[in-house]
């Protein structure tokens, strides 16, 4: 690991400890290589993800900052730009648009704004992309179900979801699995039972 | 490069460091340029805007803002600097020499970036300059890489200049005019300016390619599999026919499907009165058999033509070895009391010979796509008539050489090589007029 990396790195987690306290994020180090770290966003206000706990998985490359970071969901997440299945991350500033100056922070906090505001029209996830663009309603619903079951975001939970789950774990299908069908045929219980048992 | 950049500077009175960039934001088009710098008169900065610099007409108030306290922070490495340390574009950003250098080495090195490498900071696209770069980078091989990149990037813009397509040239030739031609580079390689393939005269370099293509892939594998095999019409795999018997059993042990391999019919019907098979008449067999047939026969065509490309292909090789025995020979022919310049007519004997055999591997090339008429029947005449003459001239020099008197061995083979010569004019002068009277048919 090159030296400025290491510096870079243990000045931007002192620096976002004393900073942004207040703006719902953390980075923390993991089994104390500066190679690998975790990150947290708390889900914005006014969106399905309110008050939700995102954790995400952080990896620095040799040649950091001056390639970005490579940063994935690991908690689950149904969102037009993140891979519904392994959290994948469709962002301009982690590929091509990333810049030397920009910070682990700044990228955070561009995650947390994606989160309110989504590009269809860009995806990463084709299923959850035509879901928003036509049945944001089916959408809405699924990504808030989504951020209470996984994230832990607070607020009653949906009725209809709950049971309809209930219906399909009691038919015997692992519960994730049998969430994604239904997620992915906007909780039409028969033809995701039927999608399940092809 | 540089004389292009001197001409236009005395024109436009910029920094040369911008006015790369701006040659190269027009791909290296200074008539271009001029047009639109003058055509914006009093608005330049749009296009120096567009092409992501500073206006150097601008620049000069960044400069003061920068040297106001004495240390400073990179936005990089997050440590503090002496001002003087600090370095950057006009456009304001300053970071740390050191994260500039690394920077700069991972965009030309991993990325193969010259031209458009932009500042480090987040959403800034003004360019780097390569006087910065000269003055930040030490090691000589990311310098030399990045020069390489430079110029590169100038001959690709360029349609007047072409790298030598050998393996270590580092030349570049400059063409006069935009045309198919051949050219010469001085490391001796000889080839087409268009598309750098060895010089292919008669055919063009469109046809060319597809020949190419069509001899690298194995596309003519899977000819020859559509020619001499057939599908099982139950589970798809291919079956190739080894003896008489139509009554087919697929050999896939969990198909077992019984058929007829005229019809592809099953089996069952056929029974007793197989004989006159009734389907075989039926449209759709027909059809079958017709793609069948077609396929073979366009296979059959393309080997005829790959043959005799191939062959001449091969021979061309061979030649070259001849080169080392005529040369014994001319050293002979010296001690005999003949002088350098008049032993010079065997060399030539074998340059108009692999000129002959180069010519007509090509015009193999051409025949392959040209579709049969009345001209195309002069042009067989014309190339057998120059294969005729080659081959003449090519067995006299391999084999007669040794037996004869020299005075005789020289009005020969000088009358042999004339000859040759003048039928492969006669060939080529034959397809160009065919080109610019439009003679040519062509298959597909």
């Amino acid at each position: 690991m090159s030296s400025i990396s290491v510096t870079r790195i243990q000045r931007e987690l002192k620096d976002i400890k004393s900073e942004c306290s207040g703006q719902n994020i953390k980075i923390e180090l993991y089994n104390d290589e500066y190679t690998n770290l975790r990150g947290e966003i708390v889900g914005p206000p006014e969106t399905p993800y309110h008050g939700g706990v995102f954790k995400l998985i952080i990896k620095i490359p040799e040649s950091y900052p001056f390639n970005p970071p490579k940063v994935s969901f690991e908690t689950k997440i149904w969102h037009p730009n993140i891979s519904s299945v392994t959290g994948a991350i469709c962002l301009d500033i982690l590929k091509d648009q990333w810049a030397a100056a920009l910070t682990l922070r700044t990228v955070l906090l561009s995650l947390q704004a994606l989160l309110s505001d989504a590009e269809p029209d860009d995806p990463q996830d084709a299923v959850v992309a035509r879901q928003f663009k036509e049945n944001k309603r089916a959408f809405l619903k699924t990504a808030k179900f989504w951020a209470q079951h996984y994230a832990h975001a607070p607020g009653p939970v949906d009725k209809d979801c709950v049971e309809k789950l209930k219906k399909a774990t009691e038919m015997g299908f692992f519960k994730d699995v049998s969430l994604e069908a239904l997620s992915k045929y906007s909780w039409n219980l028969e033809t995701a039972i039927q999608h399940l048992t092809n | 490069m540089t004389d292009m950049l001197n001409e236009v500077q005395d024109i436009i009175n910029i920094p040369s460091t911008t006015l790369r960039i701006l040659l190269a934001h027009f791909n290296w088009d200074k008539e271009l340029l001029l047009e639109r710098y003058y055509e914006y008169e009093g608005n330049q900065e749009r296009i120096f805007a567009d092409a992501h610099v500073i206006s150097p007409f601008r620049s000069a108030e960044h400069c003061k803002q920068q040297t106001s306290c004495s240390s400073i922070s990179c936005e990089i490495c997050c440590s503090s600097h002496s001002a003087s340390f600090m370095t950057g574009l006009d456009c304001g950003h300053i970071f740390c020499k050191d994260c500039w250098a690394t920077y700069l080495a991972v965009k030309i090195l991993d990325e193969g970036m010259s031209q458009m490498i932009s500042c480090p900071a987040f959403d800034c696209r003004i360019i780097v300059d390569d006087s910065l770069v000269m003055q930040l980078i030490v090691d000589k091989h990311i310098l030399q890489k990045y020069q390489h990149l430079m110029t590169n990037s100038f001959v690709e813009c360029n349609s007047l200049l072409k790298w030598c397509p050998a393996p270590d040239c580092h030349h570049v030739i400059k063409l006069e005019y935009k045309e198919t031609q051949p050219v010469k580079c001085d490391c001796g390689r000889e080839f087409c300016a268009e598309c750098s393939e060895p010089w292919h005269d008669p055919v063009k370099c469109m046809h060319l390619k597809k020949w190419l293509k069509k001899c690298d892939d194995d596309s003519e594998t899977s000819n020859w599999i559509s020619a001499n095999t057939k599908e099982c019409p139950k589970c798809l795999a291919t079956i190739e026919k080894v003896g008489g018997c139509n009554h087919m059993v697929c050999r896939n042990q969990s198909c077992k499907h019984e058929f007829c391999w005229v019809c592809l019919g099953p089996w069952d019907p056929h029974g007793a009165s197989w004989y006159n098979c009734n389907r075989y008449n039926a449209v759709d067999a027909r059809k079958a058999r017709d793609i069948q047939e077609r396929s073979r026969q366009m296979l059959q065509r393309y080997l005829f033509y790959c043959n005799r490309y191939m062959n001449h292909l091969q021979s061309l090789k061979f030649e070259h070895k001849l080169y080392a025995r005529v040369k014994r020979k001319m050293d002979e022919m010296q001690c005999l009391n003949m002088t350098w310049i008049e032993v010079q007519f065997l060399k030539t004997a074998v340059d108009i010979l692999c000129q002959c055999r180069q010519t007509l591997m090509y015009t193999y090339v051409f025949a392959f796509f040209l579709e049969r008429n009345n001209q195309s029947i002069i042009f067989e005449e014309n190339q057998a008539d120059c294969e005729k003459a080659t081959e003449m001239l090519s067995e006299y020099l391999e084999r007669d050489i040794t037996t004869a008197s020299v005075a005789e061995i020289k009005q020969k083979v000088q009358d042999k090589y004339r000859y040759c010569d003048t039928r492969r004019n006669v060939l080529l002068k034959h397809v160009h007029e065919g080109y610019d009277e439009d003679w040519w048919e062509y298959f597909e």
